[in-house]
């Protein structure tokens, strides 16, 4: 049952950030303008607060001719002295975009808290078996930790860009944080590129197992196994995970995308563009910044054993029973699960092979 | 102050301790001596020495099917750094500058960026494959684990610092660049020079045996 | 802390040469020499990666050859090597190595971790960390002239059944013969159809050879054992023997670890080159072919594949002569897959057949031949290498295979147009 809820959980956090997220997309497209004219109108002394910049957007915006212009200077965008639209992107960024984000980022966290608070940590409730199931090869394991490196490299510099102002001003300084965002935008230019090469590499290699099948669907149409009976098998990959994985996959191409619009300006993609991308990129990586949370979550305090897989490259088998059945009880019936020593010899944690430490001792050593 | 500091005394310091550590590590091998080979040989050492030395550039074939995630990532790292360590304009430059007077052209900004992406790729991919791969984990001490820390920071706050418009930046970059240079002769890293040596020996005893190694 | 655990540190520290600094700073415990060592492949435990065995000797070296190392020692923060050091590092060492010598051929850095490992051995022995069966058989070399106890009397019975074979007689002694040949123990023992065969390619090639009733044992103990005085008394008795006789070369055997002793390790144990040379037979009977001394005829038709045996061809550098040597009497010559420098151990190298604990390890390692040949689809394995031989053998009948395994110079010798040639 609470597995259930976790998974579930694991499946859904990214709905109620995703509905904020595509909020935040919609107030991009709606025309801020007309609601600050609509203040406007209602009746306040507009003369009075006129102010001659937000008259000079409306002019810029009003004018009747095209507003590009022609220059002798050979360059995207390089025909438009202001561009009409750059405002608006700003209005977003800092009214909507950084408000929005930073509180839904803060609620996740929250959510997070008062779950653990509430269930604790999920135990393997036949305790630990004496027996491994291996889950991750090396290789598996290595590709998920490069991606997960890159992606909080990358979460990290991005936040830090993006809350910089309202959080890290009041606390560091104008002067150092300009130290610290140079460093930032550089660093998290430099590594952009790798995650897409680590998120081909992971789709590669895992999009198998990843593809939605006939024990997914009894998942979902059971609820996770919240309304239905106590035990809900689930395949190598259950259907929160799965789900954890297209969305990376698909709203981790955008943010590679859009993030490739905005570092390589050598496509003729001009402003209009760029603010696009970037609103792309950032809304993006916000929803998947709340998903990894909830990804991080399990893997570490919210579920024992949880990450053995990924961590050692195998698995408890009653972990494996109670959260993946569907592949365990395949897998051990294929013969694959070996005992606790077996897997630690392959791991080197025994001092020496049992088998080779007995003959030593049969020597008389 | 602390600026003048990183910039002066201990960047001259750091480059004595390792140029000096280096020369030391070196002749401290060769003080250990070796016996002379008195079985009559059936080719010739240095040939065998000579070609050992370029031939173990290229990986045998068993190894490369089997360990080709580490060669890959192994050749990444070590070429993106090399380019990285001597084409980049503002290496040119601080060479040209402080130590030698001479100046190479450098690499285009984007075989730069190309190279630092491969390199960070590679020292990534190397370092998960130590610490994930029950054989390299077994291997691995502290040394290995503080070598590759090291260079990765020394790569890292470098690119960090590619604005080159913050006088800080580019101050800590130096400063782990410079704690490298201490660290190098006491270490594992010392292997970017005595591989030649090691080659060089074991190319040798198999020249004299007439088998190509 | 015993005497003779002073004793082996004492051997392990002046084993320390220039190259072994050089190979232990230069390894950047990439682990890809585990690839190449069959007990890694066979087991896929960590345990066995070849530097890994190494781990006693890199410890001292660590100690008293780096910066970290003799800080550590002086502020007695670092461990010296121990007692549990040996032992538990003592199956790894001997029962889990066959100095075949393939790490060596793939290290990045160049590392000749099989020097490495015989040079370790040296002060393993000398703390008294060796198997049972290597010491007994190295105290048998010493005491009676073969690891495997075989006198003069054994040989001279042997030899009389070779002559009534062959209806050629077999010389003994004789001064001022070109060609001393040597033996192991096993060809003695267990393949004496050997010395039926060189004797009748001699007879047939005009060759002046003999045999000395003093020095005939090619196998070296001590090298395997690592206890280099053993070895050297070992070696000295040939050398010995080969100057009382006047002879101008010493023919090794097909035995791989015997070549590797008598021709390359020999002069350097007994500390002077040798007046004479040392030719391993296969060396001899390709140069006899070339000069059309050797005549043969007939082919095999069934496909033949070549085991290189370790000590002759990778770490010996007879590699050619067994390929041209094979393909003058077989139709079907067939490569495995790994072959010559790169050839896969048969398990049983370096002291490990010598070795009874080290049984079930090496024939879970023969596995690695096993699907070498089953890849091959061959049924008939040639090689040069007594030990190797009885080694297959026991691997194939373990594993219920229908392999043959057949000596290339028997197979030459079967081959041979007989009667004197005019030379």
């Amino acid at each position: 049952m609470i597995r259930s809820k976790i998974l579930q959980f694991d499946s859904g956090d990214g709905t109620p950030a995703g509905w904020l997220l595509l909020l935040l997309l919609l107030l991009y497209s709606l025309p801020l303008d007309t609601i600050a004219k609509e203040a406007v109108s209602r009746g306040l002394p507009s003369a009075a607060v006129l102010n001659p910049a937000a008259e000079l957007w409306r002019d810029v915006r009003q004018r009747d001719q095209p507003t590009t212009g022609s220059t002798q200077v050979r360059g995207v965008d390089s025909g438009v002295l202001i561009n009409a639209y750059g405002d608006r992107w700003r209005k977003f960024r800092m009214q909507q975009l950084i408000p929005i984000g930073g509180y839904m980022l803060m609620g996740i966290v929250v959510v997070l808290a008062v779950f653990y608070l509430v269930r604790g940590k999920v135990p393997i409730e036949g305790g630990e078996s004496d027996r491994k199931l291996p889950r991750y090869s090396t290789y598996e394991r290595m590709i998920h930790w490069f991606i997960a490196s890159i992606f909080l490299f990358l979460a990290i510099t991005g936040l830090i860009l993006l809350f910089g102002r309202p959080v890290l001003i009041p606390m560091l300084g104008k002067e150092t944080f300009s130290i610290l965002a140079s460093a930032c935008k550089e660093g998290h230019n430099l590594m952009g590129p790798l995650f897409l090469l680590a998120l081909i590499l992971v789709f590669i290699k895992f999009v198998r197992r990843n593809i939605y099948q006939k024990g997914d669907l009894s998942w979902l149409l059971r609820g996770g196994g919240i309304i239905g009976p106590k035990h809900v098998p689930s395949n190598f990959f259950n259907m929160g995970e799965k789900t954890m994985f297209w969305m990376l996959v698909l709203v981790g191409s955008l943010i590679v995308v859009s993030g490739l619009v905005l570092v390589f300006p050598l496509f003729g993609q001009g402003r209009e563009w760029m603010e696009l991308a970037h609103v792309g990129h950032a809304i993006g990586a916000l929803l998947m910044i709340g998903v990894i949370i909830g990804h991080i979550y399990i893997g570490t305090i919210g579920m024992e054993g949880a990450i053995e897989g990924m961590k050692t490259g195998y698995c408890d088998l009653n972990w494996a029973k109670e959260h993946h059945d569907l592949w365990a009880s395949r897998a051990e019936a294929r013969g694959e699960a070996l005992s606790n020593e077996a897997v630690g010899q392959l791991r080197d944690l025994d001092p020496l092979p049992s088998s080779l430490g007995a003959r030593t001792q049969e020597a008389g050593k | 102050m602390i600026g003048q500091f990183i910039d002066g005394p201990l960047w001259t310091f750091s480059l004595a301790v390792f140029l000096i550590g280096v020369i030391w590590r070196i002749v401290a091998i060769l003080m250990a001596g070796n016996r002379p080979d008195l079985a009559t040989p059936k080719g010739s050492a240095g040939a065998g020495a000579l070609r050992a030395l370029f031939s173990r550039f290229l990986p045998e074939r068993t190894v490369a099917t089997h360990g080709r995630l580490q060669l890959i990532a192994g050749y990444l790292f070590h070429l993106g750094l090399l380019a990285l360590l001597f084409f980049a304009q503002p290496h040119i430059d601080f060479i040209a500058d402080r130590i030698t007077g001479l100046s190479w052209p450098a690499m285009p900004h984007w075989a730069f960026i190309v190279a630092a992406e491969l390199a960070f790729a590679g020292l990534i991919l190397l370092w998960l494959y130590r610490i994930l791969n029950p054989v390299t984990r077994l291997l691995s001490d502290l040394d290995d684990h503080i070598g590759t820390i090291l260079v990765f920071l020394v790569m890292l706050t470098g690119c960090l610092a590619l604005a080159q418009a913050f006088e800080p930046l580019r101050l800590i970059h130096l400063l782990l660049a410079e704690l490298l240079l201490i660290y190098f002769p006491f270490s594992k890293l010392m292997h970017a020079f005595t591989f030649i040596m090691s080659r060089g020996y074991t190319g040798a005893t198999m020249g004299r045996k007439g088998v190509n190694a | 802390m015993s005497e003779q655990f002073d004793q082996g540190v004492q051997a392990l520290r002046q084993q320390i040469d220039a190259r072994i600094s050089a190979y232990f700073s230069s390894c950047v415990h990439c682990g890809l020499c585990a690839e190449a060592c069959l007990f890694y492949t066979e087991t896929d435990n960590p345990r066995y990666t070849p530097i890994h065995k190494l781990e006693p000797m890199k410890k001292l070296w660590r100690r008293e050859h780096t910066f970290w190392g003799k800080l550590g020692a002086v502020l007695g923060v670092s461990e010296p090597l121990t007692e549990e050091d040996f032992s538990e590092w003592e199956t790894l060492v001997y029962d889990s190595c066959t100095l075949c010598g393939r790490c060596s051929m793939v290290c990045p850095v160049g590392n000749d971790i099989t020097y490495m490992i015989r040079k370790q051995r040296e002060g393993f022995s000398a703390a008294g960390y060796a198997p049972e069966g290597m010491k007994e058989a190295t105290r048998r070399a010493l005491e009676i002239g073969s690891p495997m106890g075989v006198t003069y009397a054994t040989l001279k019975a042997a030899l009389a059944h070779v002559e009534k074979d062959t209806g050629l007689s077999v010389p003994v002694d004789t001064q001022g013969a070109d060609y001393m040949a040597l033996f192991s123990s096993m060809e003695v023992v267990n393949f004496p159809e050997y010395i039926a065969a060189i004797t009748r390619i001699f007879h047939a090639a005009g060759v002046s050879w003999t045999i000395s009733s003093e020095a005939f044992e090619a196998t070296n103990s001590g090298i395997q054992i690592g206890n280099k005085d053993a070895a050297a008394e070992i070696v000295n008795r040939v050398a010995i023997a080969a100057d009382k006789l006047g002879v101008k070369s010493v023919i090794s055997p097909e035995c791989g670890h015997a070549y590797m002793a008598i021709r390359w390790e020999g002069p350097n144990l007994i500390g002077r080159a040798y007046p004479f040379e040392v030719v391993h037979i296969l060396e001899l009977l390709d140069q006899l072919k070339a000069e059309g001394r050797l005549r043969l005829e007939s082919k095999e038709s069934t496909p033949m594949t070549l085991h290189d045996p370790c000590q002759i061809v990778r770490r010996g550098g007879v590699i050619r002569q067994p390929r041209d040597l094979l393909n003058s009497v077989a139709e079907h010559f067939v490569e495995m897959k790994d072959h010559g420098v790169m050839n896969w151990c048969c398990g049983g190298g370096g002291g490990v057949s010598a070795n009874e604990r080290a049984e079930p390890l090496r024939l879970q390692a023969f596995n690695r031949k096993k699907k070498q040949l089953d890849e091959s689809g061959v049924n008939t394995m040639v090689t040069a290498c007594a030990n190797c031989r009885i080694i297959l053998e026991e691997g194939i009948e373990h594993n219920e295979m229908d392999t043959a395994v057949i000596s290339l110079t028997e197979l030459i010798a079967d081959h041979l147009i007989e009667g004197r040639n005019e030379n």
